[in-house]
């Protein structure tokens, strides 16, 4: 069997907060395989946010190691910022708010991504439409963000983030600010990349309804993961 | 595709008023700089056109447009005996103030050496040169005369037979060209006017004015014209070793004018040019900076999804630039159609014109540093934020 898209090996994040060490991250591990979702849950505050920080490369990890495809490519001594051309090959991510540019239209913002991946534009615009198409916004793809509702904005995103055909997708609440169905909507977006591309995408939610659609979810608490659940 | 063009383009009206105020700014800088040079321009005018090879003047004095200068009445039948000299007219330049139909006009009274000089080195726009030794007049437009008019100066009527256009002395004043003849007899006739008010004010019957120069001589300088073959430096030596005169070169006129005369106008309109430039300068910088600021979250997100920092810089840089360059085209735009109805000659000079764009571009290039050196320090983790 071939390596795993994501390894986190027991992975600290310390934050010095005055006196006190705030331990976000408190020894995780945790392996993701293509054409896996992953839900991750727990309360506010027990560091899921802070594992996708470490795991998408945006955070060295205090102690610990992450390995994508095998690689290794995060430890404590990282040198996080000279890993951005990486980041843009294998990671997509997708945020609780869709952090789309405002004076680009939905087309533009998916295609913005492959040409900087130096993508021709051309090219790059004709397979962000594709893209917006599989998110059903192909009739959409003129609009700037303002003229999108809030679901369509995070579908834009997700299709953003599929752009440079990424092995890892990693979203923080990505339906924190979509009602129930259109939250289910893009949980369900994230099923059938992994089904199609055999992504893995680890997703964070609060909300229990969209656990079916997992493969299997973790819970963290204190930075532990200190539950399992497989589907 | 160009994020800066894209990002002007949804945000057109706010570019526009960045444009425009730095236009304006352009524009101020435009002016100032074109205030000097029409400056220059005016007071080379008469050194320039009037075509003389030399200037005789007062003796250890610098000339009728430095200082005041008078000579005796009879220099240029001195000069005309020079060996080397072809042609010898006589200059005289007085400011005056007289009324017209209820009006006030100021002009530059300027001497004809009539018939030697009908003013035929004067542009017309209507009208002719002299043609009488008396009572005509060549009006500058600028005095407020017009063709046909009839002027009281001193105790004579003048009819104006010719207008002319931009034809000014230093202060902008129009040139009001008469016969050297009716020019002094206008400034006697003043003189002795001001001899009666002076008594009247002293209450003493005192004859002379206490000037060193002589009263009875208005001349202030002699216009040389050389022979081809002439040796000017013989030709001055001669005038110069009669002692009460000293001889000015066309250039001479030029440096005492610009390098004496001048050059604390033209250092306070460097400095008034320095000032805008900085202002223009962190008007820019704070624009761009803000721009730079308000875009964070998308710098963010453009780190996240892996552009290079050529993305962004490029993204910041072309905006500043854009703003710089639309504000000099249209400060431009806007300098020729002002300037032109402005009361004094404002001269745009294309080589000026071209070392405002160098600044601007070093501007633009300077205030965008700021943006960039912001926009490098975003962290992609801020997108969280
Ligand atoms: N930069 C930081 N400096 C100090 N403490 C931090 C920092 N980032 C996170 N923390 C702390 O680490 C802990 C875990 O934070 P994290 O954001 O991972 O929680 P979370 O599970 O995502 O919570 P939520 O559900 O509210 O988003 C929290 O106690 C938080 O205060
Ligand atoms: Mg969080």
């Amino acid at each position: 069997m071939s390596a795993p898209v994501l390894s986190v090996r027991d992975a600290r994040r310390h934050y010095a907060s005055g006196d006190t060490i705030v331990r976000a991250l408190d020894g995780v591990s945790l392996d993701m395989r293509a054409g896996e979702v992953v839900g991750i849950m727990g309360p506010s505050g027990s560091g899921k946010s802070t594992l996708l920080l470490i795991a998408g490369l945006l955070e060295p990890p205090t102690s610990g190691e992450v390995l994508i495809r095998g690689e290794r490519v995060s430890a404590p001594d990282a040198e996080l910022d000279g890993l951005r051309d990486f980041r843009r090959r294998n990671i997509g991510f997708v945020f609780q708010k869709a952090n789309l540019i405002p004076f680009l239209t939905a087309a533009e913002n998916v295609a913005l991504a492959l040409e900087i991946d130096d993508v021709p534009a051309r090219p790059a615009l004709a397979y962000a439409e594709h893209l917006l198409d599989s998110v059903d916004l192909g009739h959409r793809m003129g609009n700037l963000p303002a003229r999108l509702s809030g679901g369509e904005q995070q579908r834009v995103a997700v299709a953003r983030a599929l752009a440079n055909d990424p092995a890892l997708i990693l979203a923080d609440e990505p339906t924190a600010a979509l009602d129930s169905v259109r939250g289910r909507q893009v949980i369900g977006l994230f099923r059938e990349i992994a089904d199609t591309r055999r992504a893995a995408v680890a997703v964070v939610t609060h909300d229990p309804r969209v656990l079916d659609l997992f493969d299997r979810t973790l819970e963290l608490r204190d930075g532990r993961i200190v539950a399992e659940t497989v589907a | 595709m160009n994020l800066a063009l894209k990002d002007v383009r949804h945000n057109f009206g706010r570019f526009l008023m960045t444009v425009a105020g730095v236009a304006f700014l352009v524009t101020a800088s435009i002016g100032m700089i074109g205030l000097y040079r029409g400056i220059v321009a005016d007071a080379l005018l008469v050194i320039d056109r009037i075509g003389a090879d030399l200037w005789v003047v007062q003796g250890g004095r610098a000339g009728p447009f430095s200082e005041s200068s008078a000579i005796s009445s009879d220099m240029d039948r001195r000069v005309e005996g020079v060996d080397g000299a072809a042609g010898v007219r006589r200059f005289v330049q007085i400011s005056q103030q007289f009324e017209h139909e209820g009006r006030t006009l100021r002009a530059s009274l300027t001497g004809l050496d009539y018939p030697r000089d009908t003013g035929a080195w004067v542009p017309l726009v209507s009208g002719r040169h002299l043609a009488n030794g008396h009572f005509e007049a060549i009006a500058d437009a600028s005095v407020g005369l017009v063709l046909g008019d009839v002027v009281r100066l001193g105790l004579d009527d003048f009819t104006i037979v010719g207008v002319t256009r931009g034809m000014v002395d230093i202060s902008g004043d129009g040139l009001l060209f008469v016969t050297v003849n009716d020019a002094m007899a206008v400034a006697q006739r003043r003189t002795s006017e001001e001899v009666l008010l002076a008594r009247g004010a002293s209450g003493r019957a005192t004859s002379g004015s206490g000037s060193s120069v002589a009263q009875d001589s208005k001349i202030a300088a002699v216009l040389v014209t050389l022979d081809p073959a002439a040796d000017e430096a013989a030709v001055r030596r001669a005038i110069l070793a009669w002692g009460d005169a000293n001889v000015l070169s066309r250039a001479d006129q030029r440096n005492l004018l610009l390098d004496q005369r001048l050059w604390r106008l033209r250092i306070q309109i460097l400095a008034f040019t320095g000032v805008l430039l900085v202002v223009m300068a962190i008007v820019i910088s704070l624009i761009i900076y803000m721009l730079t600021q308000e875009k964070r979250h998308q710098i963010a997100m453009l780190k996240l999804i892996g552009a290079r920092n050529g993305v962004i810089v490029g993204m910041i840089s072309v905006q500043a630039y854009l703003i710089g360059a639309g504000g000099l085209v249209l400060g431009l735009g806007l300098s020729n159609l002002i300037f032109p109805f402005f009361p004094r000659r404002v001269v745009i000079d294309p080589g000026d014109i071209v070392l405002l764009a160098l600044a601007i571009a070093v501007i633009s290039g300077f205030a965008s540093l700021l943006g960039i050196s912001r926009a490098l320090k975003v962290r992609a983790q801020e997108v969280l934020s």
